[in-house]
C-alpha cells in the first residue's frame, strides 16, 4: 500500500529543514518555517499532483512562505544581518559529524554565497532537483538557474581550492 | 578548429543535463583536450563537495518538539479526512472556523496577544470609501480604518513590502497580493492605529469594491506589530480558501494599475 501523505511529509522532515536552514541561516527561524510549510502542505494537500516530486512542491511552498516573511520583517524594522552567515555545520554545536576541514570549508562558502546562488546549489547540488524542476520552483527561466548555479559552484570551487584558473569562461580561452 | 564550450554548457554535461547530441560534442572534446577535462572537473567536484558539506545536516534529528508537532498536524488532517464523507460537502469556506478553532490553541505563542476574530462577515467598502453596510456597525470600533478613503488608495497602490503613514497617522503595511478562486486581486495588508492595534485583513478587488474578507485585530503589542498569532490565524483562513500564490512584483504592480484605472 502507498504511503500516506502524511508519512511521506514525515519522511522529508530532515530535507525540509536543511532547505529551511539554508535559506533562512538560523536554527530557530529555519524550524518555524517547517512547521509553517508543513501546515500549508496538509491544508492543501488535493493541490498536489502525485507523479511529481513532493519535495520541489514543498520546498515551493516553503520559499514562498519565507518571501512573504522577509516582507514583513523589512517594514516590521527586522534586519537580518547579512554578514552574520549561519554556521551550516549547526549553530549550537548540534551536529555531532566530525566535519574535515575541507567540508568545513565549504559550508562556510555555501553560508557566504548570495541567496538567489545559494537556493539553487541547494536544490540542485544537495537536493538533487532537475534545472527544470528547480525553474519552475522559483518561477525563473532555466537560463537564470544555470548561470546562478555556475557562478554558484566556481566559488564553492574556488574555496575548495580548485583552480579557478581553470573556469574562465570558453570566449576568453585562446591556447 | 577546436570547439569551445561554456561553464553552463560543461556544467550541464556534468549534471546529465545536456541534450545527446551536444554531450557527444563534449566528450570527443574531452579526448583531447585536457584544460576542458579540468574545467569539467570542477563542476564535478564542486557538486559532489556541496553535497558532502551539507550531508551533516540531513543526519541531525529533528528537534522532538517539532517533529511531535508535525505529527498532530498530520493526526488531526487525517481525523478531519475520516470525519468527511468521500463525495459530499465541495470544499468552501465553511470549513474554515472549525479548522482555525483546532488550529489556534496548538500554536505555541498562541498566549502573546489577546485577538479579535471577525470573520466571514463580508463587509464591502467603494472606492469612493462610504459605507453604509449594516455589518459595519459590528466592527466599527475596531475597523473604521479600512474604509477610510486613504486606505482605499494605499490599497490600490502601495507594493507589497512597502509602508506608508494614512493621514491620521496610522500605519499601512502592503504585505502581499494573490488572486483567490475566482482570480480577483486580493491583499493581504496591515494597520497600525493609532491606539496600538494592529488590524491583519485581507480584501479582494470584486467589481471596483474592495470586499473585506478576513480581518484579525491585534491589541496592544508594544511595536505595533500583528503577533505571530494571529498571522497562523491567517494563514489559516488563506489555506482554507486556496489562495493562491503571492503575486511576484511585476505581477501585482500591473493588477493594481488595472485597478487604478
Amino acid at each position: 500500500m502507498a504511503e500516506s501523505f502524511g508519512q511521506n511529509l514525515i519522511e522529508l522532515l530532515p530535507n525540509l529543514r536543511r532547505f529551511a536552514l539554508s535559506i533562512t541561516r538560523s536554527a530557530t527561524k529555519a524550524d518555524d518555517l517547517v512547521q509553517i510549510t508543513c501546515e500549508k502542505a496538509l491544508a492543501n494537500q488535493t493541490s498536489y499532483q502525485s507523479g511529481t516530486r513532493l519535495d520541489a512542491w514543498l520546498f515551493r511552498i516553503m520559499r514562498n512562505s519565507w518571501i512573504d516573511q522577509i516582507r514583513r520583517d523589512k517594514t516590521g524594522g527586522t534586519k537580518v544581518d547579512i554578514d552574520d552567515a549561519f554556521d551550516l555545520a549547526g549553530e549550537d554545536g548540534r551536529t555531532i559529524t566530525e566535519n574535515s576541514l575541507m567540508v568545513k570549508t565549504t559550508q562556510n562558502a555555501i553560508s557566504r554565497l548570495p541567496d538567489d546562488q545559494r537556493e539553487v546549489l541547494v536544490l540542485i547540488c544537495v537536493e538533487e532537483l532537475s534545472y527544470q524542476e528547480t525553474a519552475s520552483l522559483l518561477d525563473v527561466p532555466i537560463g537564470t538557474v544555470m548561470s546562478r548555479l555556475a557562478r554558484a559552484r566556481k566559488k564553492v570551487a574556488d574555496a575548495m581550492g580548485i583552480n579557478a584558473q581553470l573556469t574562465r569562461s570558453s570566449k576568453s580561452e585562446e591556447l | 578548429m577546436k570547439q569551445e564550450f561554456s561553464d553552463e554548457q560543461l556544467m550541464a554535461y556534468a549534471d546529465g543535463e545536456l541534450e545527446p547530441l551536444q554531450a557527444s560534442e563534449i566528450e570527443t572534446a574531452l579526448a583531447e583536450d585536457e584544460l576542458l577535462t579540468d574545467r569539467l572537473a570542477l563542476f564535478i567536484e564542486s557538486r559532489a563537495g556541496a553535497a558532502l558539506a551539507m550531508d551533516p545536516l540531513l543526519k541531525e534529528p529533528v528537534p522532538a518538539n517539532l517533529q511531535a508537532s508535525i505529527e498532530a498536524m498530520i493526526a488531526d488532517s487525517e481525523a478531519d479526512q475520516a470525519d468527511r464523507p468521500a463525495t459530499t460537502n465541495p470544499p468552501n469556506v465553511v470549513a474554515f472556523p472549525t479548522r482555525l478553532r483546532r488550529l489556534l490553541p496548538s500554536y505555541e505563542m498562541a498566549a502573546a496577544a489577546s485577538i479579535a476574530l471577525i470573520v466571514g462577515g463580508v463587509v464591502g467598502f467603494s472606492l469612493s470609501g462610504t459605507t453604509n453596510s449594516p455589518d459595519n456597525v459590528v466592527i466599527a470600533s475596531s475597523l473604521t480604518a479600512l474604509s477610510r478613503a486613504d486606505v482605499v488608495a494605499a490599497m490600490t497602490s502601495v507594493a507589497s513590502g512597502d509602508e506608508i503613514a494614512l493621514e491620521d497617522g496610522s500605519r499601512f503595511r502592503a504585505i502581499a497580493s494573490f488572486e483567490d478562486e475566482n482570480d480577483n486581486l486580493c491583499r493581504e495588508v496591515e494597520i497600525d492605529s493609532l491606539d496600538v492595534s494592529t488590524v491583519v485583513a485581507v480584501a479582494c478587488a470584486e467589481n471596483a469594491i474592495w470586499n473585506i474578507r478576513f480581518t484579525v485585530v491585534a491589541a496592544s503589542v508594544e511595536n505595533g506589530y500583528a503577533p505571530a498569532s494571529s498571522l497562523e490565524a491567517l494563514d489559516a483562513y488563506l489555506q482554507a480558501v486556496g489562495a493562491g500564490d503571492p503575486l511576484s512584483d511585476e505581477a501585482e504592480q500591473s493588477a493594481l494599475a488595472l485597478l487604478r484605472n
